[in-house]
């Protein structure tokens, strides 16, 4: 971890911890990350997850709803002043209003939940619950603090010219073949190299493509920064031996350098690394809408993510000056999209995504689970009787402009979805040949193995009633039940 | 959307895996889950038998003394029935009433015989299934699977129908029953959904008849008294904490139970004794000190504790997992004296603050 952020970034982080710690023992508190690649579904956990400790709802499992022993659940204002606070009311009036998602994450926001609660023995405590929800991609910039330029510019290179991604990557790849590293430092060629590049990783996003490992990750979700020269860089062919000063090859490589300092060791030291507990969202079904090489991107995102983590059960010491999350959640979000008796299926594709995160967290001491979960439940169950096939299937409306199987949807109307079925080994996904099963990207978009529809929110949120979800119970047992005995 | 039913076509190239579709809800033969799905309450699947079988004999549950016990069985039966209907018909040579009177006596021992043995077999049967009961939801637990979850929280309904005060807890739990919950959250849930109240009323049995016994023994004259008191005390309080769990067990039965207790007793006795031992040792001996039927009281009611905990583990349908474990000390404070309940208390509030 010291090569990761150099000893400086350590003594700060232990400050920062410190100080977290004199506050936490007036206050107990929590830090819980919620994060996920974009269109995972943070924002709507995060809302949902508000909304439950809020309002309550039909949780089962989660011990200390169900028993009663949450007194009130409060808004307050957060503990950082320079961090956006999450959107919360306008993000429940979207869903109520609109009956439609709210906007996806693209910075850091934070949020301070009081909670009070009575422990199992009966006397009143509070615990402070911060949410800091920050966009996933901020985590795959994490091991680019490990890396050179070159480094960084030959990974990008392959990934660019693998088959999967080599004909959105076609343009930007003209572009670098054009301009040597060796050619002289023009502030114009920079820029259009930066712009080609970008566009490249946003194509990598869409529907049919559905690529996850899109490093730097400020690129598509610039901020504030966008524009300036820490984000005006792109991978080029690195020369033999280091770039000649006043080449374009060290113009690319002073500024990769000054994205690396003045993006990710901030964020780094700042957020990532004072968290307690820790939320990853993922969005397979996406993966598997795409078909195998969206899925093996996904696998290797995650990997990447997982290996920022600091995992490991806190010791007297350590909790004072270095911090670590001690239990982490993997979520395969959107179960809602899957009839319930898929849902261990899921499960185990994700157990198979994470396999090397969880021998490591164990290594560690680190909880780490698996869930298939909804924050927010948008379908109903049904069976459908077919060419002598009883299907599973769901119910829902999907979102405008949805189309499947020649049809567009309005936006109002209820259909039954049988989105396909999910194979009992997971194994047989990640066959390295590319041929496990058929996504949209594969060829015929009649001829996927699965067709994951995007459904509207349900009706009826806003009002006193609690919101439909799954497994959100069983989320929030694992992260904040042992905090709230 | 036109009148044709929006639907991609199946493929034809892989028939065996049913393709992604789309249905109109006003197309045939779909149906709803009801708003709190009730879930296909399929049977539950029976649980694969541990163990391996040594070969066909065991099979059918052969063994030597299995054969003795039965042939024993047979020919005292065949015994009693020659002598019955020798009686019946040398009273009838007596005198023909006399035979009839006879003939319907023998008619209702050997009716009433048969319901004794059926109400038997009920109660041991009942035993036996809380023992699978509480199997199913181990593996229901190690495995996380959710249809033997879903069994095991419909025979624990089964099981506590007969409390009139767990009805809305019996509610609540049905409720939940549609719902998407795992295997192992649905054993828990049931768990502190139906057994809170069970735990405490079982607790507080045990810890009764642990205070009878030792006041007991402690003013009773003669060994024999304490004897025969802890005894009955002790089968007694078997017998109602498996009736509060739902065994009933008849008379059969509470021999089987006694043999598990004693054999559970056996298994951790030992490591119970353990973390109480010293507290034990200087309980006894300030009593002892005091009176040797003082401290003779303290033993024999730390006994009793100790045997309705065993009693407790396995009579109760449900393992503890969400539920704590009751402890000795939970249900013998009352036993030792006041000083050192003095020390215990405050001593725990710790535990449990932290």
């Amino acid at each position: 971890m010291i090569g990761l952020t150099g000893a400086l970034d350590e003594a700060r982080i232990a400050w920062l911890t410190l100080a977290d710690r004199v506050e936490g023992l007036a206050h107990p508190t929590l830090r819980l990350g919620v994060t996920g690649l974009s269109r995972a579904g943070k924002t709507i956990f995060t809302t949902a997850l508000v909304h439950a400790l809020q309002r309550g709802g039909r949780m089962p499992v989660f011990e200390a709803m169900q028993s009663g022993r949450i007194a009130r659940a409060e808004l307050e204002p957060q503990p950082d002043d320079a961090v956006p606070r999450f959107a919360y009311e306008e993000h429940l009036a979207t869903l109520a209003e609109a009956r439609a998602w709210p906007s996806s994450t693209t910075r850091v926001s934070e949020l301070r939940l009081a909670v009070r609660y009575a422990t199992a023995r009966g006397s009143l405590r509070t615990l402070t619950l911060d949410l800091v929800d920050y966009p996933g991609e901020w985590l795959l910039d994490l091991p680019l603090l490990a890396m050179s330029y070159a480094d960084f510019a030959r990974q990008s290179l392959e990934l660019a010219r693998a088959p999967a991604r080599a004909r959105v990557a076609s343009p930007y790849l003209a572009a670098v073949a054009a301009h040597g590293a060796d050619g002289p430092a023009d502030e114009a060629h920079a820029r259009e190299l930066a712009a080609l590049f970008t566009a490249y990783l946003s194509a990598c996003r869409t529907e049919q493509v559905a690529m996850s490992l899109l490093p730097p990750g400020r690129f598509l979700m610039p901020g504030d920064l966008e524009g300036s020269p820490a984000l005006t860089f792109a991978p080029l062919d690195p020369p033999d031996g280091a770039p000649r000063p006043g080449s374009l090859g060290a113009m690319m490589e002073r500024r990769f350098e000054a994205y690396k300092n003045a993006v990710v060791r901030p964020f780094f030291r700042n957020h990532f690394a004072r968290l307690d507990r820790q939320i990853v969202l993922v969005d397979a079904l996406s993966a598997l809408n795409a078909g195998p090489a969206a899925l093996a991107d996904l696998e290797r995102a995650l990997d990447g993510i997982l290996a920022a983590f600091r995992t490991g059960r806190n010791s007297l010491l350590s909790t004072l000056f270095r911090p670590r999350i001690d239990k982490v959640l993997f979520a395969a979000t959107k179960a809602d999209h899957l009839h319930h008796t898929s849902h261990d299926r899921l499960e185990a594709i994700l157990a198979r995504l994470v396999e090397r995160a969880r021998g490591r967290a164990k290594e560690h001491g680190a909880a780490l689970d698996v869930v298939a979960l909804a924050a927010i439940r948008a379908t109903r169950e049904a069976r459908v009787r077919r060419d002598g096939l009883d299907l599973a299937a769901i119910v829902g409306t999907p979102e405008k402009g949805q189309e499947a199987g020649g049809h567009r949807f309005d936006g109002e109307e209820e259909v039954a979805v049988f989105p396909g079925e999910l194979p009992a080994d997971p194994d047989s996904f990640f066959d390295p040949a590319g041929t496990g099963f058929r996504g949209l990207a594969t060829g015929d978009v009649n001829d996927a193995d699965f067709r994951f529809l995007k459904f509207r929110p349900p009706a009826g949120i806003g009002g006193k009633a609690p919101i439909p979800h799954i497994r959100l119970d069983r989320a929030l047992e694992f992260l904040l039940g042992d905090r709230l005995v | 959307m036109s009148d044709e039913p929006a639907r991609m076509s199946p493929s034809a190239k892989r028939p065996q895996a049913a393709r992604p579709q789309v249905f109109r809800l006003d197309e045939g033969d779909i149906t709803l889950a009801p708003p709190e799905a009730e879930l296909e309450a399929g049977p539950p699947e029976p649980v694969p038998a541990a163990g391996g079988r040594r070969g066909v004999f065991s099979r059918f549950g052969f063994s030597w003394s299995g054969l003795f016990w039965t042939a024993l069985g047979g020919v005292l039966s065949l015994a009693a029935y020659v002598g019955l209907s020798q009686l019946v018909s040398d009273l009838y040579a007596q005198s023909p009433a006399l035979g009839y009177v006879g003939l319907g006596l023998a008619g209702a021992l050997v009716l009433a015989g048969v319901i004794l043995i059926g109400r038997e077999v009920a109660g041991i049967a009942r035993l036996a299934h809380l023992d699978h009961v509480r199997e199913k939801a181990a593996a229901a637990l190690a495995d996380d699977d959710r249809t033997l979850a879903q069994g095991v929280a419909r025979d624990m309904l089964r099981l506590s129908a007969a409390q009139p005060t767990l009805a809305r807890a019996r509610v609540e739990l049905e409720s939940h029953l549609g719902g998407i919950i795992d295997g192992a959250d649905l054993v828990r849930l049931t768990e502190r959904t139906l057994l809170p109240t069970l735990d405490s009323r079982a607790r507080q049995m045990v810890s009764e008849a642990a205070k009878n016994v030792s006041v007991v023994t402690a003013v009773s004259p003669r060994a024999l008294v304490d004897l025969a008191f802890v005894l009955y005390t002790a089968v007694s309080l078997m017998r109602r904490l498996a009736q509060l769990y739902g065994g009933r067990p008849g008379m059969l039965g509470m021999l089987r139970l006694i043999r598990h207790v004693l054999g559970h007793l056996a298994v951790t006795g030992g490591m119970a004794a353990g973390d109480t031992l010293v507290q034990q040792i200087v309980g006894q001996g300030l009593a002892a000190r005091l009176s040797a039927k003082l401290g003779e009281g303290v033993v024999n009611g730390l006994l009793t504790a100790r045997l309705g905990l065993a009693a407790i583990a396995v009579t109760r349908p449900l393992p503890f997992t969400a539920l704590p474990a009751p402890r000795l000390a939970d249900v013998a404070t009352g036993l030792l004296r006041k000083a050192e309940e003095e020390e215990q208390v405050p001593s725990r509030r710790e535990q449990a603050g932290r």
